[in-house]
């Protein structure tokens, strides 16, 4: 199958200049550099590619709507990857850090940033240090700074950790934490495309979108276009994670089914397909499948949201009959109260609510009402709050009471799991 | 914060304004304008908590929204720009929902104390609950607990309250400029609170518990003192700076129980500093109750009835000749319907000429020109202070002379204008920058004639005079320090010149401006409370003699009758000293409704009202009359002071012509028409500075030189912000905040590197030695105080180093010796 931002990692010190540059790295920057930036933005439309960090905005529409005017304008890559399940971009920074420095300049070339900052997830310490070893390396050959391969073009780059806030994977929230302030979203609009960082336009994409680019502008949008399905363009890396015989990191075109990423890319689900209980397909905060869905569903933003839940950051939890429906979600919970920012209402207070009453209903000292009550309140909090950290904590809720409320009622009515 | 400003910027980059439709009803609006404030040009309520129209919009209460067509969310009314051709729904099933499910959320961890609740009848989340909250609760988890904190004297904290609105956090960092209140922690951990516990500093504190939208933040002195809604409410004004800011006095059974701000748009926008707040438990301490005579043989003060004291009065007025014959007002707590009945009945019913209310003034050489009001008060208005693009603060302090004036100052200097201040102290200030340059007491006319001369040489180098001559908007601020310097006259006629050679005297903007800062100083002037001029500014065909004569000729016997309206010069003033001597050897009559020395040394006392006890006209330091109306009744036998000098008339061939307030206002207005209020919209009330010319081109070179150095300590006394009128000086809760008092002794700060000089410690105990007067009190080391100076504070009962003071040659030198 066709890899494009793990095409690299197999290689010996893939992580440095030299290996990267002698499998053809940066010459796709060559290429774009002779570009207008227009023409970039152009080729990364024609691409189709979605954002890969959750939201799926297609990436090439973001660029377009950096205004012309001369204000300083930003480029930001989101490396807080914080989604619970998920693990790909650490892999590209690990193996790769070169494709997303490479991916980076032509972005800012396209949007004429002149500065860059990778927010990196404070807990990626090492990855940290890859990546600042990179961007040194990029800086000694000259492919940042003032004048970029002395082709004019200035591109400086900065690698920021954060503080380990899963708040501040949202993309505002990342641009206040930047800023130096308190990690907390802001209010939208302005977007960030018109009054983000420092006040500029700025751009903010995920690692793996902007890793991605280099192969865009080399092989052209509309090659890229073929791969996937409609409106799901490309590949997409998918972190497989839970009850699989080899659980990793998995490049495969977008629309794959889910069964055959389980059963062939991923050695399996324990214990044979019939074994399986659900899945959650996007991270977190997208609601769980269950089996009877996961035995058709295909892995492209449409279909998985036709099938009630997303494709989000491609973190596929598998999930095996052992496991208990409730304490799963019950643990979900108590991670999204504690990394709620506590900035807005419904979002702070509905959080902690939401937690509560799962752990009672897992301990086994929930009552019948409980179950529509979370109901209730994860739909009071949605579609309420200033970000998408109130709906990541209700959605799962709501996906799981959905698909095994029976599990629920078993915790009311016995005190105890259904599975243990 | 900053950011989000910027954000409204960019947005109101757009062109047209944006016409929309709310609840069926179209309205155009300015672009940028948010739903919340169309909705509100339309009349429409939208619920909401973080909201507040003078601070940033934080969008964190959710309780606002509304729902747009085509929009698949609710969105915030707060936040959410206007763009044309919106359908907004303030009142949908969408939006009752929304809102029922965020009262929920802001109840379920609220500990529903409101019976115990001092915000309880006034509450914003009480009000919404009863429209959107559930008549029980879902919630069976335990409700988290938050830290309460010690905040100081004013803000009581009642944390397990708070709904997280962030209000108080936005007021510190935005309005107070003391960021002072913050959230720690996240989720529903997070919490509101000081980030070090500590008393507040703000001056401008008091307005937390009135930007809480619950009880979180109370008012600590009236925490369990009233219910609100028992509370009977009156509009007043403010009486205890120069400022004038619109209150509402609540007050139960004839005790005024608290003072809130009431909102005017051109004063004090919604704000109220701590001391216009918090001085109201001074107003009933020590109060004069009955009419007390001294008779010839007795030497004790006894009550009689009013028409004996009337009658003894008037006796020792007839006994004298009229040039025999002076008064004194002070110029705090009068209204301008006592002061003109003063002037009145001295220059017309008794005749004499002398009368005057600057006790704080040294320099009285300006008395030789025909001063306008333009001249003794502010040109600039409030609001456009904030659109001033240069600021040059001449010995004033504004945060703490006028802290709602400073607001202005403030919001200038955010917007981007320079600022610079000539004091010899280092101003504590909260502006964006203030450069400050330095000089020492007594040098101040000397570095403005600096200046003056670098702008008519045209060869501006120092920063202050480039930027100078850059400025289109300059404003310049005469404060009590250049009002009350020895050189007062130079100062003022350089800082007009100054302004002239800009051009910013004129109609299209006028930058000069003298803070008087007492409470109504501006109606003493306007009301002919002067040896010098009559009431209107009035030309007077025999001038008297000024408060420094008037105590000095009491004091030798010349003047033999003081008639003193509300004021103790023995107390107040620049030499406290000569001050006692006069009352000591003259005949005092004293009208006022305080306890002081000199009304143990008086012979007649009149007991009259407090501020909040009757009607009065209080005129700012822009010169706006405002009518400031009765709230409470006060002692039963006191009189309303322009009453009690009716009253006295009545024994003299020719009595005050009016028996009726109205009548006196309506002389008063006739004298000076910006005093005729009846006919004026509240917002205007009467104009602010008519903007006449003010006097240029003269010589200025007008007061008598300063003698700097002679080997003592220059000795600077300035006001003290919180104890600097009769009812602040004996409010409690002022108390708590006011410095330099300990244990009856005054306190003198200096420079550490000084009092290292002097060897002497913090708190050391010292005697300050000038010629034959000497006075004991307490050191205080102070980085702010120049090298060369001792600093005081005004007015202290206790310890007046005005008894150190006089009128003659500047600034008194002291020595200083540890004790």
């Amino acid at each position: 199958m066709t890899k494009i931002v793990f095409k690299n990692i197999h290689r010996p010190d893939s992580h440095t200049l030299a290996v990267y540059r002698a499998s053809g790295g940066y010459q796709a920057l060559e290429k774009a550099l002779a570009m207008p930036g227009d023409d970039i933005i152009d080729e990364v439309k024609r691409s189709g590619i979605r954002g890969r960090g959750g939201a799926g905005f297609p990436a090439g529409l973001k660029w377009s709507f950096i205004p012309k005017d001369d204000r300083a304008k930003y480029l930001v890559c989101n490396a807080d990857e914080g989604e619970p399940g998920t693990c790909k971009d650490r892999d590209i920074i690990r193996y790769d850090p070169h494709l997303l420095i490479e991916g980076m300049i032509i972005a800012a070339h396209a949007v004429k940033a002149e500065r860059g900052y990778i927010y990196i997830r404070g807990e990626f310490y090492r990855e940290a240090e890859r990546l600042q070893a990179a961007v040194d390396e990029a800086y000694a050959a000259g492919l940042l700074g003032d004048n970029v391969l002395g082709r004019g073009v200035r591109f400086h780059l900065a690698v920021h950790r954060g503080g380990g806030a899963y708040v501040c994977g949202e993309e505002t929230g990342l641009l206040e934490s930047l800023e130096g302030k308190k990690g907390q979203p802001r209010l939208k609009p302005p977007f960030p495309a018109n009054v983000g960082l420092y006040g500029g336009p700025t751009v903010i994409n995920n690692v793996e979108t902007l890793a991605s680019v280099p192969e865009i502008i080399a092989q052209g949008g509309a090659w890229y276009a073929k791969l996937g399905v409609e409106k799901s363009a490309g590949t997409k890396l998918f972190s497989v994670s839970g009850h699989v015989n080899k659980p990793g990191n998995y490049e495969v075109e977008l629309g794959i089914p889910l069964k055959v990423l389980l059963e062939e890319h991923a050695g399996g689900v324990r214990g044979g397909w019939e074994n399986l209980k659900g899945v959650i397909p996007g991270g977190s905060s997208s609601p769980i499948l269950p089996k009877a869905v996961c035995d058709t569903v295909t892995m492209d933003y449409d279909a998985l949201s036709r099938a009630g839940s997303m494709l989000g950051s491609g973190a596929v939890i598998v999930i095996d009959r052992s496991v208990c429906i409730v304490r799963a979600i019950a643990r979900l919970s108590r991670f999204y109260r504690h990394e709620s920012c506590g900035q807005c209402s419904p979002c702070r207070e509905g959080t902690g609510w939401l937690a509560q009453v799962m752990e009672r209903l897992e301990q086994g000292k929930g009552v019948a009402a409980d179950i529509d009550l979370l109901l209730s309140v994860a739909d009071n909090i949605q579609g309420k709050t200033i970000c998408a950290l109130g709906d990541a904590a209700a959605l799962p809720v709501v996906g799981a009471i959905r698909a095994f409320r029976a599990e629920f009622e078993y915790h009311v009515e016995h005190g105890r799991c259904m599975v243990a | 914060m900053q950011t989000r400003q910027g954000i409204v910027r960019v947005l109101e980059q757009a062109e047209k304004m944006p016409t929309l439709i709310v609840d069926g009803k179209e309205i155009s609006v300015q672009p940028g304008a948010t739903i919340m404030d169309a909705a509100r040009l339309l009349g429409i309520y939208i619920p909401h908590f973080c909201y507040h129209p003078q601070l940033s919009v934080a969008g964190n209460c959710r309780m606002c929204l509304v729902e747009v067509e085509k929009m698949p969310r609710p969105v915030i009314s707060c936040a959410m720009p206007v763009s044309e051709g919106m359908v907004v729904k303030t009142d949908s099933e969408m939006v009752r929902k929304s809102r029922k499910a965020v009262m929920e959320f802001l109840l379920i961890n609220h500990p529903l104390d409101c019976p115990v609740c001092d915000q309880g009848g006034e509450c914003s989340l009480q009000d919404l609950a009863m429209k959107y909250g559930p008549d029980r609760s879902r919630y069976h988890e335990f409700k988290r607990h938050a830290q309460n904190y010690d905040l100081g004297p004013l803000v009581e904290t009642e944390m397990n309250r708070c709904i997280h609105c962030t209000r108080c956090i936005r007021f510190s960092d935005e309005i107070a400029g003391v960021s002072e209140m913050g959230a720690v922690f996240r989720g529903d951990h997070m919490q509101v609170g000081p980030y070090v516990p500590k008393q507040l500093s703000s001056e401008l504190s008091g307005n937390l518990p009135d930007v809480c939208p619950v009880g979180a933040l109370n008012n600590k002195p009236f925490h369990f003192q009233a219910r609100g809604w028992e509370l009977k409410q009156s509009e007043g004004i403010c009486a205890h700076c120069g400022v004038g800011c619109h209150v509402r006095v609540d007050h139960l059974e004839q005790q005024v129980k608290r003072v809130m701000a009431r909102s005017c748009g051109v004063i004090n926008q919604s704000w109220l500093c701590d001391k216009g707040r918090f001085a109201y438990d001074g107003l009933t301490r020590e109060r004069l109750q009955r009419p007390m005579v001294r008779s010839e043989e007795n030497t004790t003060l006894q009550e009689v009835s009013w028409p004996v004291a009337l009658e003894r009065a008037a006796e020792l007025l007839k006994r004298f000749k009229p040039e025999q014959i002076a008064g004194l007002a002070g110029e705090g707590l009068q209204g301008a319907e006592e002061l003109f009945a003063f002037q009145d009945f001295l220059r017309h019913v008794v005749g004499s000429v002398d009368l005057d209310h600057r006790l704080r003034q040294r320099d009285f050489s300006g008395d030789e020109q025909p001063l306008t009001r333009a001249d003794l008060l502010m040109n600039t208005p409030l609001v456009d202070l904030a659109r001033a693009d240069l600021i040059l603060l001449v010995g004033a302090d504004p945060r703490f002379e006028a802290p709602l004036l400073n607001l202005r100052l403030r919001q200038a200097t955010l917007a981007g204008a320079r600022a610079f201040a000539i004091h010899p102290r280092q101003l504590n200030h909260n502006l964006a920058h203030l450069t400050q340059l330095p000089v020492l007491p007594g040098g101040e006319v000397a570095l403005l004639e600096g200046l003056l001369q670098e702008l008519q040489s045209g060869t501006e180098s120092s920063p202050l005079a480039v930027a100078w001559r850059g400025a289109k908007r300059p404003v310049l601020l005469l404060g009590e320090y250049a009002v009350n310097h020895p050189q007062a006259e130079s100062l003022r006629r350089l800082s007009v010149a100054l302004l002239e050679r800009v051009g910013a005297l004129g109609s299209g903007w006028n930058g000069f401006n003298r803070l008087t800062g007492r409470g109504n100083a501006a109606a003493a002037q306007d009301m002919g409370v002067v040896p010098h001029r009559a009431a209107g500014y009035q030309r007077l065909e025999q001038r008297g003699r000024n408060a420094q004569q008037i105590l000095r000729a009491a004091a030798n016997g010349e003047i033999r009758v003081l008639l003193l309206l509300g004021c103790d010069p023995g107390l107040e003033g620049v030499d406290t000293t000569l001050g006692r001597a006069a009352l000591a050897k003259a005949f005092v009559i004293h009208i006022g409704a305080y306890q002081s020395p000199a009304v143990a040394r008086a012979d007649v006392v009149l007991p009259g009202l407090a501020i909040t006890e009757r009607e009065a006209t209080l005129t700012n330091i822009e010169g706006r009359a405002q009518r400031s109306p009765m709230a409470v009744m006060g002692p039963l036998e006191a009189k309303e002071d322009w009453r009690i000098l009716r009253a006295l008339s009545d024994r003299f061939a020719q009595p005050l012509a009016y028996n009726t307030r109205e009548a006196l206002q309506a002389r008063m207005a006739s004298a000076d028409h910006r005093y005729s209020l009846a006919d004026r919209e509240e917002e205007e009330l009467s104009p602010a500075c008519d903007h006449s010319p003010v006097t240029v081109g003269l010589q200025t070179a007008a007061s008598s030189p300063v003698s700097v150095g002679g080997g003592g300590l220059s000795l600077v006394l300035e006001p003290a912000f919180y104890q600097d009128d009769a009812v602040t000086r004996r409010s409690a809760i002022l108390g708590q905040l006011a410095q330099g008092r300990s244990a009856g002794l005054g306190v003198v700060r200096l420079h550490p590197q000084e009092a290292e000089r002097h060897r002497i410690r913090a708190g050391q105990k010292v005697r300050l030695i000038r010629d034959a007067r000497s006075l004991e009190c307490l050191a205080a080391l102070d980085a702010a105080v120049p090298c060369g100076a001792l600093w005081g504070d005004m007015g202290h009962a206790s310890a007046l180093l005005q008894d150190l003071c006089d009128w003659d040659g500047g600034f008194p030198q002291v020595s200083l010796v540890g004790l």
